[in-house]
């Protein structure tokens, strides 16, 4: 094979390789777009910019969000910080106008549907001791994916394992958070092997059982 | 809201998807920094660098075939003349 056709092929690789991983996270990559632009938006209208067409057409756009199709956890975390941003910009602006208060309502009614969004998928998870041993297989597929799902927003921007854990550890006292806590046990577990001083963690780590336990038995 | 690094990955995978790979290695390397520890930041921002410098290289050996024919061009027009 030449050099030149040696090229060509590995030119023709690396672009499948990547189209490929693209079109693995299409459905992600849509909501980035999104959120994206909806960010967009926002800094737009805290630079004074009038943003009530394009907030709007983002609205119509993004519609099937308010079912929380596709959304994880933290996206609806961003998505809620972004909309309370733009909520604040229109109110400083003092826009009186019939669209600017459609587009107060409709902030108003998609921060409602983010957080109920968000609640939803807390309630999805039945109780493992009620499922088959078939089923305890597929329900820890879908929780490792959950964790993994969780970690990669956790770890983005992040320097070092130990902020994750500590994100995590915030996340499973404050949000009561059963995946949370479990996401924190498999680190404090991995840092444990890997020779890292945990004792703090750990203890953190019981405190926020107690809380988790505590929640479930008030549900 | 986002911070610039979360911004920049985002525009990088876009960039992507629309194969604009130069767009995606400049997205890329603004959201370095942050994300240098994730592993699939690091695969697909080295796998487009990678797929770059082939480009770079097939177009250098695409110039030089050009410049013999830009030499051969110039004889044919002088033996006319002849």
């Amino acid at each position: 094979m030449s050099y030149s056709s040696a090229l060509q092929s590995l030119e023709r690789l690396l672009q499948s390789f990547l189209e490929r991983a693209v079109a693995a996270k299409e459905r992600r990559l849509e909501v980035l777009d999104g959120i994206n632009r909806l960010d967009d938006i926002a800094r737009s209208s805290q630079e004074g910019q009038d943003i009530i067409e394009s907030i709007g057409e983002w609205f119509a756009d993004q519609g099937d969000w308010l079912e929380g199709n596709g959304l994880r956890g933290g996206d609806l975390g961003r998505l809620d910080r972004i909309l309370a941003a733009i909520n604040s910009s229109l109110s400083l602006s003092g826009d009186s106008s019939p669209a600017a208060a459609k587009i107060r309502s409709e902030l108003d009614r998609w921060s409602r549907a983010s957080k109920s969004a968000s609640q939803k998928l807390i309630l999805k998870r039945g109780p493992e001791a009620a499922e088959s041993s078939a089923d305890s297989v597929l329900l820890f597929g879908k929780l490792l994916d959950r964790l993994a799902g969780r970690y990669d927003d956790s770890s983005r921007s992040k320097e070092h394992l130990l902020s994750v854990l500590d994100d995590s550890l915030r996340s499973a006292q404050t949000q009561k958070s059963k995946d949370a806590l479990l996401l924190s046990a498999f680190i404090i577990y991995y840092l444990k092997q890997n020779n890292y001083k945990v004792g703090p963690y750990v203890r953190r780590l019981k405190e926020a059982e107690a809380l988790v336990r505590e929640e479930r038995q008030h549900a | 809201m986002l911070d610039q690094a979360e911004k920049a990955y985002c525009l990088a995978l876009l960039a992507l998807k629309d194969k604009d790979y130069p767009a995606a290695s400049d997205h890329f390397n603004r959201a370095a920094p942050h994300f240098k520890d994730n592993r699939e930041f690091n695969l697909l921002s080295q796998t487009t660098e990678l797929l770059l410098a082939v480009k770079k290289e097939r177009t250098k050996l695409d110039s030089d075939d050009m410049i013999e024919l830009e030499e051969v061009l110039p004889y044919g027009k002088e033996k006319d003349f002849c």
